[in-house]
């Protein structure tokens, strides 16, 4: 986990927060909320969305500071308060997030070949990401790029752990479907 | 299972974050949690118009509550206790305006009787409390504060029987036993100073002379 290394410095920052300390605070937010707004933005996919999850997420954290116990490191606690909320959001939005999954998955072509891969760009995964549909996105993002195992996507989405696996599956079909698309590229 | 694109992605994690927040967002987020705190601590605003407000969280409203409950509940029974005091008095107060009404004669009966009540008493207080004997003083004493008892019962009484004249002569009577009572007292002094004036004693006496 990327913000893992950060932790032994951020003990001294997060207790300052505890005290009320606003330059704590602001240094806690320089430092996660790019990779925070980054997650917001993968499940939601909407910008104005994940800055709203982002900011009710960075409210919550700082008023539950007294909470965090250190057993994991200030940001995947964060990220766990930013997934959350940032689902919730569209769930609110939305209420077909697993349901819908199974009719998408009828759509997935199985013959999807998978050596391309030496065309993979980063840009052109973002980009079909975002055109997931919502239940195939959270999942996606959460286990390639959120560093999740699907044990604890399903404890996040509140499904078993083979569900998730399965949707990832599919997911991923799903976004190989995209990525080889012959007007995705452009 | 073998995921090459997981492995590509890992690879490559860092390039996936390319959204960066509005740089007003902090600026909304500071505004919150500074606003935050007071919110959290529920404040509780009284005003009375413009003259009077008044404002404190929830801990010190409760503290302040309490403090209010203990003191009106010890005015209120400070108050009846008051009251059932005053009431006393009141019902003695009311005593005399009811009793003019029943019986206004009663007054100047009362008046005559204590005016002559005290002159014997003070005919009795001239002589020597000596010479006079101990225990007889006593006895007359208890016969005065026993009438006296049943004088304030009668008078209790006069308010509540509808037979007003009965208990008025019983009072009267009682009145006129205690002047009596003295009377006689006057009388055995009377003679007492009489005897020993005279050289001849009688038995009784000369052990008083004596003390």
């Amino acid at each position: 986990m990327e913000t893992s290394t950060y932790q032994d410095v951020n003990q001294h920052v997060v207790e300052r927060c505890k005290g009320g300390d606003n330059r704590a605070q602001y240094e806690l937010y320089k430092l996660y909320s790019k990779a925070m707004f980054n997650v917001s933005m993968r499940i939601t996919n909407d910008y104005a969305e994940a800055e709203d999850v982002l900011q009710e997420a960075f409210i919550s954290a700082f008023k539950n500071l007294h909470a965090y116990k250190s057993e994991a490191s200030f940001g995947s606690w964060l990220k766990k308060i930013v997934v959350n909320a940032a689902i919730n959001a569209i769930r609110k939005r939305r209420s077909e997030l697993v349901p819908m999954d199974e009719q998408v998955a009828a759509e997935v072509a199985d013959d999807i070949t998978e050596d391309n891969d030496t065309e993979w760009q980063v840009e052109n995964i973002r980009r079909a990401i975002q055109k997931l549909p919502d239940g195939y996105r959270v999942v996606l993002s959460l286990y390639l790029l959120e560093g999740y195992d699907h044990a604890e996507i399903g404890e996040i989405l509140g499904v078993s752990e083979s569900t998730s696996k399965s949707q990832y599956s599919r997911a991923r079909k799903k976004l190989l479907e995209i990525m080889s698309t012959p007007h995705f590229a452009a | 299972m073998n995921d090459r694109l997981k492995d590509f992605v890992s690879e490559h994690r860092d390039d996936f974050d390319v959204y960066e927040p509005r740089t007003e967002l902090w600026q909304e987020i500071c505004q919150e949690i500074s606003a935050k705190p007071k919110e959290t601590t529920k404040v509780i605003k009284f005003s009375f118009g413009d003259s009077f407000s008044f404002s404190g969280d929830m801990l010190f409203m409760r503290v302040a509550a309490a403090i209010i409950l203990l003191l009106g509940c010890g005015l209120t029974l400070w108050v009846t206790k008051q009251n059932t005091a005053e009431g006393n008095y009141t019902i003695a107060a009311a005593n005399q305006p009811a009793i003019n009404n029943i019986a206004p004669e009663l007054v100047e009966v009362e008046a005559y009787y204590t005016s002559q009540l005290k002159d014997k008493r003070e005919e009795l207080s001239a002589y020597d409390m000596k010479v006079l004997g101990l225990d007889e003083k006593k006895d007359i004493d208890r016969e005065i504060a026993r009438l006296d008892s049943s004088y304030l019962q009668l008078k209790q009484q006069l308010l509540t029987t509808p037979n007003t004249e009965k208990v008025m002569n019983a009072m009267i009577q009682n009145l006129q036993i205690r002047i009596e009572v003295l009377n006689r007292q006057l009388e055995v002094l009377q003679k007492i100073e009489k005897l020993q004036k005279q050289p001849t004693t009688e038995e009784p006496l000369s052990d008083e002379t004596n003390v």
